[in-house]
């Protein structure tokens, strides 16, 4: 199933009342969760397809804010997959990942034979100059 | 149906008697067929999963953290792929969590390196409860070693929780800024804390890459950095001449007239029913499927079952009640970056206190806090929850901008993993209605945790939050006995001397059937309060290499 223009649109309004913009935060539709992303969704996690068309859908044509929070009251499972899509599709796009400084799952190399500042400054050695914690076998 | 076999196995055909059949390609039944294969046995092993495709992990792909949540989810009955087997959880407290594939669960495992210790094989003598181990930490320590040399372990030596051992085979993995936040709080109320010994190489290790802190362990490591023994073990068992056939389900055990096992119907993926016979059949299904089997392998000999005469198999289910506190620090911590992993342990009440109300003890493993979508919700359970009357707006709305900002990049989390003890209540049972794909009834799990559960996990959770608070929190989260948290999969078939209190001996052959052994979780006594993977293989090892030993007096079909 495919989205329409028409759903995109609604969905737009319906992800302004979840994710409005706020500060420096910019609203959802500014940042097109309704386009590619919205597709890409689509495309990763068919199991949200039926509940999410069946809340775009069933929202009517009237105030966003009033369908969303009928929807909510109404209509669990449809409500899930609006906020899931709306909420993964914002913190998916590069523009929102800029603004709050997450690069996304990266490599860090690191160099593993240089010594840890913990064994350097005598933190890791005041847990060794407590002694052991552990119970031994009993004996016989 | 794939099946991988190395040189020596060239020309063995499907109906030949194996010398062993292992079932199960998981850590216990990867180091049974290594060692068996290794040791001049033909070995056959079946799996019901496929071998894991490290590109199709999604920790490179932007949508990481969406499909974390659905298809690498680790509750089959949520991913509900095909070769998976659905489980009746209705009457239980916690979801046990599995993966199918050859490297089993630990394809999605984080990784944590917590063998168990001294004090776990002697539960009776020391705490006057549960049960002890037919044998003791220092018996299993050189299989324990051996282990680690194979996995790759990375760690610092000298942790004052544990007896002296031989060094991890690689170096620690660094504890970042997330870890060195816990340590701050740890060292400050003088608790004890460790950096974190992980089953993930800091350097190139036995056909796996060093960690790069992708920090997307529990979806499956795209890097090949992450220790699964589809990597580790397998490689060296098929070379050395074992058969691995993937996406086969065994449905039953088979015995002959003199009640001794001849090997095990299984079923393709075309819905092909085959037969493989074996002079000795090893179980290493995990604590859910290793007693469905032995339960769905009814015969006139075995009316309840196989190797069921003690009434125990599916019985003292343990898994390992989990608690979660997570602090909100000023400081940025980079709380998306690895190892996923864990950063820093403590064992601080991990022996019993009788003063503290309950006896046993839990683990601490302090972790980074995840991506954006993950601090929206909390290792499984939703943050946002409307009160009555509210409206979306006031929950979500300028909320959830508030609280990303606050705690995104601001997060650490100590998971709590609390030694469960074994209650015969608590069972796997075959499901009078459900079946998976192929037919084949379903487990059902019956399992409530316990008071002393309960009573252990709010203490830890007390004094967990007294560390993140020492650490500088200004926020603390805590989740309080998780559901989707039944990785650890135990107890089902204990192992002991006496037959009518255990399913398998001391070596983990099974009381009624001379040729049949268990070599997975299932045997265990009791739990610990760690992560068992480390204990699962070691004992594996130790039953091995005994087998291997009396080769010659093994009775067979």
């Amino acid at each position: 199933m495919q989205p329409t223009e028409k759903d995109r649109l609604r969905f737009a309004s319906l992800a302004d009342r979840l994710l409005p913009q706020w500060r420096n935060m910019p609203a959802a539709s500014a940042v097109r969760v309704h386009r590619d992303m919205l597709d890409l969704i689509l495309e990763v996690r068919p199991d949200l397809i039926e509940d999410f068309f069946r809340g775009v859908r069933g929202s009517g044509e009237g105030d966003p804010s009033e369908a969303i929070n009928m929807l909510y009251r109404n209509d669990h499972a449809a409500f899930n997959a609006v906020n899931l899509v709306a909420v993964a599709a914002y913190y998916m796009t590069d523009e929102v990942r800029a603004i709050i400084g997450y690069p996304g799952q990266e490599n860090a190399p690191y160099n593993p034979q240089e010594t840890p500042a913990y064994l350097m400054d005598g933190t890791l050695e005041r847990v060794v100059r407590r002694g052991s914690l552990y119970r031994s076998t009993p004996q016989g | 149906m794939n099946e991988q076999t190395g040189s020596r196995a060239q020309g063995s055909r499907r109906d030949d008697v194996a010398d062993v059949l292992v079932i199960g390609a998981g850590p216990s039944g990867a180091v049974a067929a290594r060692y068996l294969a290794a040791s001049g046995f033909s070995v056959v092993a079946l799996e019901q999963g496929h071998w894991p495709d490290a590109n199709e992990f999604p920790g490179r792909r932007r949508e990481y953290e969406l499909v974390a949540q659905k298809r690498w989810h680790p509750n089959p009955n949520i991913r509900d792929l095909p070769r998976d087997y659905p489980v009746d959880t209705k009457n239980s407290d916690i979801n046990p969590l599995m993966y199918a594939a050859v490297g089993g669960s630990t394809t999605l495992y984080a990784g944590h390196w917590t063998p168990f210790l001294p004090s776990d094989f002697r539960v009776r003598t020391l705490d006057g409860i549960a049960d002890d181990w037919p044998f003791t930490y220092e018996e299993l320590l050189p299989c324990l070693e051996e282990i680690e040399r194979e996995v790759g372990v990375s760690g610092l030596p000298g942790n004052p929780a544990y007896p002296p051992q031989r060094a991890f085979p690689t170096p620690p993995l660094p504890i970042g800024k997330a870890g060195r936040k816990a340590v701050e709080g740890l060292d400050r109320l003088g608790w004890h804390w460790w950096p974190g010994t992980n089953a993930i190489p800091s350097v190139p290790h036995n056909g796996l890459n060093p960690c790069v802190r992708r920090g997307t362990c529990m979806t499956g490591c795209p890097e090949g950095a992450k220790s699964t023994v589809n990597i580790t073990f397998w490689p060296h068992a098929i070379k050395s001449g074992a058969r691995l056939i993937t996406g086969v389900r065994v449905r039953e055990i088979e015995v002959d007239g003199r009640g001794l096992a001849t090997g095990a119907i299984y079923i393709d993926e075309n819905g092909r029913e085959r037969r493989q016979r074996a002079s000795v059949v090893i179980l290493c299904a995990n604590g859910i499927g290793t007693p469905r089997l032995l339960l769905l392998s009814r015969s006139k000999q075995f009316p309840d079952g196989l190797a069921n005469t003690s009434g125990l198999v599916g019985r003292r289910l343990m898994m390992h009640p989990f608690s979660a506190v997570l602090g909100v620090f000023e400081d940025e911590l980079d709380g998306w970056r690895g190892p996923f992993g864990q950063l820093v342990e403590s064992f601080e009440f991990y022996e019993t206190d009788p003063k503290r109300g309950f006896l046993r003890g839990a683990k601490w493993g302090a972790m980074p806090g995840g991506g954006p979508l993950g601090v929206t919700s909390f290792v499984g359970s939703q943050i946002f929850e409307s009160d009555e009357g509210g409206t979306v707006e006031e929950v979500w709305g300028e909320s959830l901008h508030k609280l990303v900002e606050r705690r995104f990049n601001h997060c650490l989390v100590y998971g709590i993993i609390g030694e469960d003890l074994p209650e015969e209540s608590n069972r796997v049972v075959l499901d009078p209605e459900l079946t998976d794909s192929d037919g084949i009834p379903a487990p059902k799990v019956i399992y409530k945790v316990s008071e002393n559960s309960h009573a252990m996990l709010r203490f830890h959770v007390a004094r967990c939050t007294e560390a993140v608070e020492a650490s500088g929190a200004i926020e603390t989260v805590v989740v309080h006995q998780v559901p989707d948290t039944g990785w650890h999969l135990l107890g089902t078939c204990r192992m002991g001397a006496d037959p009518e209190t255990s399913v398998v001996d001391p070596w983990g052959r099974a009381h009624d059937v001379a040729n049949l052994y268990i070599f997975d979780g299932s045997t265990f006594p009791t739990s610990g309060g760690v992560n068992p993977t480390a204990t699962i293989m070691s004992v594996a090892l130790r039953q091995v290499q005994h087998m291997i030993a009396e080769r010659r007096l093994q009775e067979a079909a």
